[in-house]
């Protein structure tokens, strides 16, 4: 019975999540969705990163490049790539059927600026079809790409252990920040790469119609993303890669003499943890529209870890959880208040509330603070198992013990 | 037929000769004792033959396929394993999942359902199956070892070598590892076993190696090896005797 | 540049035997039975510098082959490089204007003190506790403000060394104080898998700290004042009839190189610092104590040295050590709470570098990382996009180094 707990508190809680924008109606509607949907972003991070570094042990402190990473690709691919009925004669362009695959030149930064597509349209007149592959695409190729640079990085990795990684990691995350605000050209830089929404036209959902803005549809495409990454990292958790990357996680030589790829898995546990992150990006710039090399600052990194580690690193579900209390928990302490004449800060002070409790909680709940729960839940009668043959005492092996 | 062929392997660590050219050969069903004083290269041996690392020269095949230059988990499914002289139980996996490793790195397209009962089995014949669910650092040193035996049971392979299984144990549990060898043994398998505990290596074993600073220098029946000049000249150049191959055992005068 | 495609060949053309000399080196050696820890450095270098015709050599006479071969090479690939810059771009200030060249040599070094100076404070503590700490960057960042506050804020007025001393003093007690709450329990094998738990928990330190500051001091960037005025001697005329008179001008020598008055004197503050911690841990017994934990852990407790008392030693001179670098360099940059995060980049790529645990290394280390960045920033043409990429020159290093020799220019092997 008491095994059944987690399972029946996870059921519950989907249960609510699924329900909750059809049913909550306050004033703040549109904020209390903006919440959730962030909350799934941070839950899908922090849980690919405790799969990374909590089962596999590779501790990455660059996974929020991976998520830029995503939210680049598709940023850029909304951005750039268009297809026409008719040649531009200005731009790039590949033919495509009856159609060209058309790429603009550099939009760089200024306010207004005038593609090679803005001088083909006005030779046009008019009567010529332009428009943009579906961003879907987009999303798809920045898993892709994400997955690629995870490969590449988990190459890269291999021979590295422990605080070489998180360097080497740390260190590929700021290469890419300073790309991305250097080639402002390209990227725009600081002054950001604006993103179509996910739904630019609006969408019917069983008669009722949403537009571009509305947070609902946006919410089931989070809510669901969130899902399947969650039901794919389980899924590969219960099976030989979660076995394999736990032992590779644990003593590497040993498994290796046991016949286990050690190479195979510690590259695919990147590739898997980097395309997620990658995905969880790409929905993310989508939704909030304008994306800046701020994305990956340290301290989103450091959200994250501190997410994953309050709620449990060794539990995916844990620091799935451990994410969404922790952001609304943030969100809620945003409020400053005033004590006498002084003034309290909260905007700051709830992260230094924050990075205490990253630190106590390693210091004294190494496990975070949720997992255990879930723990003495799914693990419960272990101890009586072992103790029932101890008061047996049949065991050879016992008395062996006892000798000792 | 299992059939292990080391030929002439060397390895060196920067200029330290640790091997110097090793050779020897498994046939069959073998249960064979590897001895030699501390710092002999009896776990360099193994590492060598395990393939974590790559010796200098000198080719080792098995089941006359090469396995020296592949990686340890080709040289695993190849049909070789061992275990290590410090244990190195998979400590956050509960015990059963440290079984179930090796059975599935065997096996494509199987899931752990498949081995639950061949795993308690070997539990049971362990005698450590009410730890089953305990996490491997909950176990103590005995049962960490009888835990890695467990995972080679698992694996399979053809060829066994136990890097001193005896080291720390209490005689319970040293019978339970001597079933243990029998049980491997008598189901067809070879078994190289390094010990500094002369009395198990001469109850257990019918062939003798011994390996002193690199060089092989007896192979043979262990009467024939115990009175070999060479191994006694080996063991009273031997400083520091803790290896227990006093007079007693090898019909000499100890250093003491 | 002028001719971008002689540059970018001749850089294609360095990869390329780079990667063939790195790949095939260690090969080549594990044949001949040779050690090949510096394999691929070695044959990355020589291949860079000199393609086949160097390789070949290096191969077929491998025993004899010594590290001068690599360092001849290393010199090699540096001057090839800056040839092709050279020629590929004959116009740029590099290349037309020696005096700075002479300028961006000097600062680099100035500034490679002080990096060399914080990235030793990195490479102390892991050579004790073999921990990195990744709040490294804040403890350069309280030394700075710790200065300015002491200095402009609390006691204006206050000399700058008894605020440079405030600021040694506050950063050595937070190491020392972290150390013995959170890193004890590392010690006695209460946490498992040790270096992970330390990696987090300096990360979160660096988290906790960052937004400390921040909360206390805001967020605004603060500036404090110069430490020292040069003084200029000239003769008196009617209208300024002073002998001697003080300047917050650059120092200027031989008339062409320039060095801006606080990095000089934080330059010449960081050279004493390393004297007087020469002193500490070569004349003291304190000094030889941590050298001699560093060296082996057990000999020294079995000589009576108290283990855990070094490593907060070791924590807190290191944390120190940041803290010193960042007080000495307030008065030339303006600060922020978030400050730290480019100097602590910066150490852990010298450390690297260097050799995680080799004081030596650090120095050296630092010295080269500030002479790259130094020709990074002066001499890529477009100057807003150079310092962009400042971080990025430091991480091609340390991808290097990682790729070539782990253990870096003057480590040991763990
Ligand atoms: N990775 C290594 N680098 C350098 N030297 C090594 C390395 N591994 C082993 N050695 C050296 O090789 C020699 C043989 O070591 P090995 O562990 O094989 O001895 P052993 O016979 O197993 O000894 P013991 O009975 O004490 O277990 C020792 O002198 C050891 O110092
Ligand atoms: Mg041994």
């Amino acid at each position: 019975m008491r095994r059944q707990i987690p399972a029946i508190a996870g059921s519950l809680a989907l249960g609510f999540l699924a329900a909750f924008p059809l049913v909550y109606g306050a004033a703040d509607y549109d904020y209390i969705m903006h919440l959730w949907i962030t909350a799934f972003f941070y839950a899908i991070l922090a849980s690919s990163w405790a799969l990374l570094a909590g089962y596999a042990g590779q501790f990455s402190f660059g996974h929020m490049a991976f998520m830029a990473l995503g939210a680049y690709t598709t940023g850029l691919f909304n951005n750039y790539f268009y297809l026409t009925s008719a040649a531009t004669g200005t731009c790039f362009e590949i033919p495509f059927g009856s159609w060209y695959f058309v790429v603009l030149d550099p939009i760089g930064i200024s306010a207004t600026p005038f593609s090679c597509l803005d001088a083909a349209r006005e030779a046009w007149a008019g009567n010529v079809v332009v428009k943009k592959p579906s961003l879907w695409f987009g999303i798809l190729f920045g898993i892709l790409v994400g997955g690629l640079f995870g490969w590449l990085i988990g190459r890269l990795v291999l021979r590295l252990r422990a605080a070489y990684l998180a360097l080497f990691t740390l260190g590929f995350s700021e290469i890419l920040r300073s790309v991305l605000s250097a080639e402002l050209n390209i990227t725009r830089g600081q002054a950001g790469l604006e993103l179509d929404p996910l739904f630019p036209n609006g969408i019917t959902i069983f008669g009722a119609v949403f537009d571009a803005t509305d947070k609902l549809p946006t919410y089931y495409v989070m809510f669901a993303l969130f899902l399947a990454c969650i039901a794919i990292m389980l899924a590969l958790e219960r099976s030989r890669f979660g076995l394999f990357v736990r032992s590779l996680r644990e003593d590497e030589d040993a498994a290796a003499a046991l016949g286990v790829h050690t190479v195979r898995y510690k590259v695919l546990v990147f590739v898997v943890t980097s395309m997620i992150a990658a995905a969880a990006g790409a929905v993310q710039a989508h939704y909030i529209g304008i994306i800046t090399p701020n994305i990956l600052i340290i301290l989103q990194m450091a959200l994250v870890v501190a997410m994953a580690v309050v709620g449990g690193l060794e539990s995916i579900i844990a620091a799935a959880v451990g994410a969404m209390v922790l952001y609304f928990l943030l969100e809620f302490l945003r409020n400053s208040f005033t004590i006498g004449d002084v003034t309290v800060d909260m905007t700051t002070w709830r992260l230094v509330f924050f990075g205490a409790l990253v630190m106590l909680t390693l210091r004294f709940q190494r496990n975070g603070l949720l997992y255990p729960l879930i723990e003495s839940c799914t693990r419960s009668g272990v101890a009586e198992e072992t103790v029932a043959k101890r008061v047996a005492g049949a065991s050879a092996s016992e008395d062996a013990e006892a000798a000792k | 037929m299992i059939d292990l062929k080391v030929n002439a392997v060397q390895k060196s660590f920067g200029g330290l000769h640790v091997l110097k050219g090793v050779t020897f050969q498994v046939q069959g069903a073998e249960l064979i004792g590897l001895i030699g004083p501390n710092g002999a290269g009896k776990t360099t041996l193994t590492n060598v033959l395990d393939g974590a690392i790559k010796p200098s020269s000198g080719t080792v095949y098995l089941n006359n396929a090469r396995i020296d230059h592949l990686p340890p988990y080709q040289v695993a499914q190849a049909g070789l394993g061992r275990t290590f002289q410090v244990t190195r139980a998979f400590r956050r996996m509960t015990v059963l999942e440290n079984l179930y490793v090796p059975a599935l790195a065997m096996s494509a397209g199987k899931s752990q359902k498949d081995f639950q009962a061949q795993a308690m089995e070997i539990l049971e014949f362990l005698t450590i199956d009410h730890l089953r669910n305990e996490y491997g650092r909950a176990l103590s040193g005995g049962q960490q070892k009888l835990l890695e035996l467990g995972r080679l049971l698992m694996l399979d392979p053809d060829i066994i070598i136990l890097d001193e299984p005896f080291a720390g144990v209490h005689p319970k549990l040293m019978e339970i590892i001597y079933r243990y060898i029998h049980r491997v043994n008598d189901a067809g398998k070879a078994i190289i076993l390094i010990s500094h505990q002369m009395e198990s290596i001469f109850t257990l074993c019918r062939r003798l190696l011994v390996l002193n600073y690199g060089d092989l220098i007896a192979d043979g029946d262990p009467e024939t090896v115990k009175n070999d000049p060479a191994v006694i000249e080996a063991y009273l150049g031997e400083e520091d005797d803790r290896s227990g191959i006093g007079s007693a055992q090898l019909g000499a005068p100890g250093n003491a | 540049m002028e001719f971008p495609l002689i540059f970018w060949s001749v850089v294609l053309w360095m990869i390329a035997w780079g990667v063939i000399g790195g790949v095939v080196t260690p090969r080549v050696f594990l044949r001949k039975d040779m050690d090949i820890s510096n394999a691929p450095l070695a044959g990355a270098f020589v291949g860079a510098a000199s393609g086949p015709l160097g390789l070949i050599p290096l191969w077929h006479f491998a025993p004899q082959t010594t590290n001068r071969w690599v360092l001849l090479s290393a010199v090699g690939t540096v001057l090839i490089l800056v040839t092709a810059f050279a020629v590929a771009d004959p116009d740029n200030v590099c290349v037309t204007n020696g005096d700075l060249v002479a300028s961006q040599i000097t600062n680099g070094l100035v500034m490679g003190t002080i990096y060399g100076l914080m990235a030793m404070g990195l490479t102390l503590i892991f050579s004790i506790l073999r921990v990195v700490n990744f709040a490294h960057g804040e403890f350069y960042m309280i030394g700075g403000m710790m200065v300015y506050y002491v200095s402009a804020v609390w006691l204006p007025g206050t000399p700058p060394v008894v605020a440079v001393l405030a600021a040694c003093a506050i950063t050595f007690v937070i190491g020392g104080l972290f150390e013995r709450i959170f890193l004890t329990p590392m010690y006695d094998g209460r946490v498992e898998r040790p270096i992970e738990y330390a990696v987090l928990v300096t990360f979160g330190l660096a988290f906790f700290l960052q937004y400390f500051v921040q909360a206390l001091a805001g967020a605004s960037p603060v500036k404090a004042r110069r430490f020292f005025d040069f003084p200029i001697i000239r003769l008196p005329s009617a209208e300024d009839p002073w002998l001697i008179k003080t300047s917050k001008a650059n120092l200027t020598l031989f008339d062409t190189v320039s060095i801006s008055n606080p990095r000089f004197t934080a330059a010449v503050i960081a050279i004493l610092v390393l004297l007087v911690l020469l002193f500490f841990l070569y004349r003291t017994w304190y000094g030889k104590a941590l050298r001699a934990v560093s060296q082996d852990r057990q000999a020294a407790a079995v000589t009576g040295i108290d283990p855990h008392r070094m490593n907060m030693l070791a924590f807190a001179l290191g944390g120190m050590l940041a803290g010193l670098s960042g007080a000495v360099l307030v008065q030339a940059f303006s600060w922020v709470p978030q400050v730290g995060m480019l100097p602590a980049l910066r150490s852990f790529v010298i450390v690297v570098l260097g050799g995680l645990g080799s004081l030596p290394g650090a120095f050296v280390g630092g010295l080269i990382v500030g002479l790259v960045e130094a020709a990074g920033t002066g001499c890529i043409p477009d100057p807003q996009r150079a310092a962009s990429y400042i971080p990025a020159y430091g991480m091609i290093i340390l991808t290097l180094t990682l790729l070539l020799k782990p253990t870096g220019l003057f480590g040991r092997k763990e």
